[in-house]
């Protein structure tokens, strides 16, 4: 327990006193999970926050709420968008008389589990696939490119976080493992429909253009011949794909950090353009 | 172009907004969304959304660092980047981002700062729940949110109301160093690029790779075309992965029969 808090004799609820209304709010508070974030209890103080009115309601007597609501400020941290499912489920298991400890047990075993499917679904999946969309879209001159974005992705993440908590109410743990199995698959397809379009983007979008170019007298006219040309011919879009592969490899053979990255293709750009080898 | 106190203050606003979209988890601080409405109140939205579309490539993979290490922000470029691109003129997004990248390094570092000063926060909690002051608690559990609001909006507003000193400043930067600028803002999507493939690359996922490469540099394709041939590949992988898992089945029933033969 994260204090020495004793929970035994917290009187629990003798009948269900949450209506669906309780769930509804509860799982719009999820958006509060990490209004306090902090390096100690990362999550903790938010999810207490948002199953508090929940609370409140179930726990009548002040002294025990103030027991229950201490207990779950210990650490906790998942990704925010499927959170609902654990908060529900906390809520369902107080309102029919678990006990705090194996509540705590279930939402400490739940963390893991949703925070690896939330990560895969809403940062590898679906944030790259709509900001490479709608990125490309408002560089083509659609203007409200970045407004269909957002609907898109709030539209989709809220729908998720309101299917797990009515899932998180309407069955138990059991059920976090057919999720995965499901979700494994819709990961899939979401990896492989992302990976094409960032990998066509990629070789478009990063640009390296050689300044160099030679004469060549061709039948008598002299004429400008940039080497840019001829290795577009050979392969188009060479050197950006060999600058991606190359940064990959720094990230992930010799774990470059970000900053020196960045700082590297700065330095890097700057001097090419300098000497004359690079133009924009 | 000078701007009004009223614009600074919209658009410190809108900043505390999209990114206090960060905690909430709402995708409202992408360079993208940030650009728009900085370009709505700025009054140049076709400029600004073109830069945003730029600094959001760039930023793709910026969601988490390697490590678990805090990656430079998008916030820093989406404010002043925009701001940049729009007061400066023939300033091109690729020079504005590069330009304005010290201060996507800048964020992480606030972040940072606010995370550790807040480290008693769950002994705040606690203090206030036990004494009863469920006022003050409802204050601490959301004090992360007013910090971020309250620096987004001071970098915004800050950022506004110094346009002129900001467009002065680049104006003073020469001609070749700004090429060169406008170059490494071209080679910066990079590491957007090959971070998010960091992260999501697996060995079964080259063919996708390849046929995103091929659709671009020789079929020329446009994005939505691309997100078709994305799906067909997609769909296709997944019922040869279910006939091939049926198929399985099947064998070692066959399996199975053969054993209780012998």
């Amino acid at each position: 327990m994260a204090f020495d808090v004793d929970t035994s004799t917290v009187k629990l609820p003798e009948k269900p006193v949450l209506t669906r209304r309780d769930y509804i709010n509860t799982t719009l508070r999820s958006y509060y999970l990490q209004n306090a974030g902090n390096v100690s209890n990362l999550q903790g103080t938010g999810m207490l926050y948002s199953i508090w009115p929940a609370i409140r309601k179930i726990f009548k007597n002040d002294d025990d709420f103030k027991k229950v609501a201490v207990t779950n400020l210990e650490f906790f941290n998942t990704n925010p968008q499927p959170y609902p499912f654990v908060s529900s489920i906390v809520l369902a298991m107080y309102d029919n008389g678990a006990s705090i400890e194996d509540t705590r047990a279930v939402k400490l075993a739940l963390m893991g589990p949703l925070a690896g499917i939330g990560d895969s679904l809403s940062q590898f999946g679906l944030a790259p696939v709509f900001s490479s969309i709608f990125a490309s879209l408002a560089l083509q001159g659609m203007v409200a490119a970045p407004i269909f974005f957002f609907l898109c992705l709030f539209g989709i993440t809220f729908g998720v976080r309101c299917l797990m908590g009515y899932l998180g109410f309407k069955v138990g743990t059991s059920m976090i493992d057919t999720l995965s199995d499901r979700m494994s698959a819709i990961t899939e397809v979401a990896s492989t429909v992302g990976l094409t379009v960032i990998a066509g983007l990629a070789v478009s979008f990063v640009k390296v253009n050689l300044a160099w170019q030679y004469s060549q007298v061709i039948k008598g006219k002299t004429q400008l011949v940039t080497v840019q040309s001829i290795l577009d011919k050979i392969m188009p879009f060479m050197l950006p794909v060999l600058l991606v592969y190359f940064v990959y490899w720094l990230i992930t053979k010799k774990h470059w950090t970000m900053y020196r990255i960045v700082i590297l293709l700065f330095v890097a750009g700057i001097l090419l353009s300098v000497l004359g080898v690079l133009k924009p | 172009m000078h701007f009004t106190i009223m614009q600074a203050i919209l658009v410190g606003l809108w900043a505390a907004f999209c990114y206090s979209g960060q905690l909430w988890g709402i995708y409202t601080n992408r360079a993208l969304f940030i650009s728009f409405g900085i370009g709505l109140i700025l009054g140049d939205l076709k400029t600004a959304v073109i830069f945003g579309a730029t600094a959001e490539l760039a930023f793709m993979g910026f969601g988490v660092g390697p490590g678990g290490s805090t990656p430079p922000n998008p916030l820093g470029p989406g404010v002043v980047g925009t701001i940049l691109a729009i007061s400066v003129a023939k300033l091109s997004p690729a020079a504005a981002l590069a330009l304005s990248y010290p201060f996507a390094i800048i964020v992480p570092v606030f972040m940072n700062i606010v995370s550790t000063l807040n480290a008693s926060n769950m002994g705040w909690a606690k203090t206030a729940i036990e004494g009863g002051h469920y006022q003050r608690f409802k204050f601490i559990a959301n004090i992360q949110l007013y910090c971020y609001a309250i620096f987004a909006f001071v970098l915004a507003f800050t950022a506004t109301v110094s346009t002129n000193a900001l467009r002065d400043f680049v104006n003073a930067i020469p001609q070749w160093l700004i090429q060169g600028f406008s170059v490494a803002g071209e080679l910066l999507p990079a590491v957007g690029f090959a971070l998010i493939m960091s992260t999501m690359l697996k060995k079964e996922y080259i063919p996708a790779i390849v046929l995103g490469y091929i659709g671009v540099a020789y079929l020329k394709m446009p994005v939505i075309g691309l997100t078709f041939l994305g799906i067909a590949l997609a769909l296709n992988n997944y019922y040869q992965k279910q006939k091939h898992a049926k198929n399985n089945d099947d064998a070692s029933e066959q399996d199975g029969g053969a054993e209780d033969g012998i």
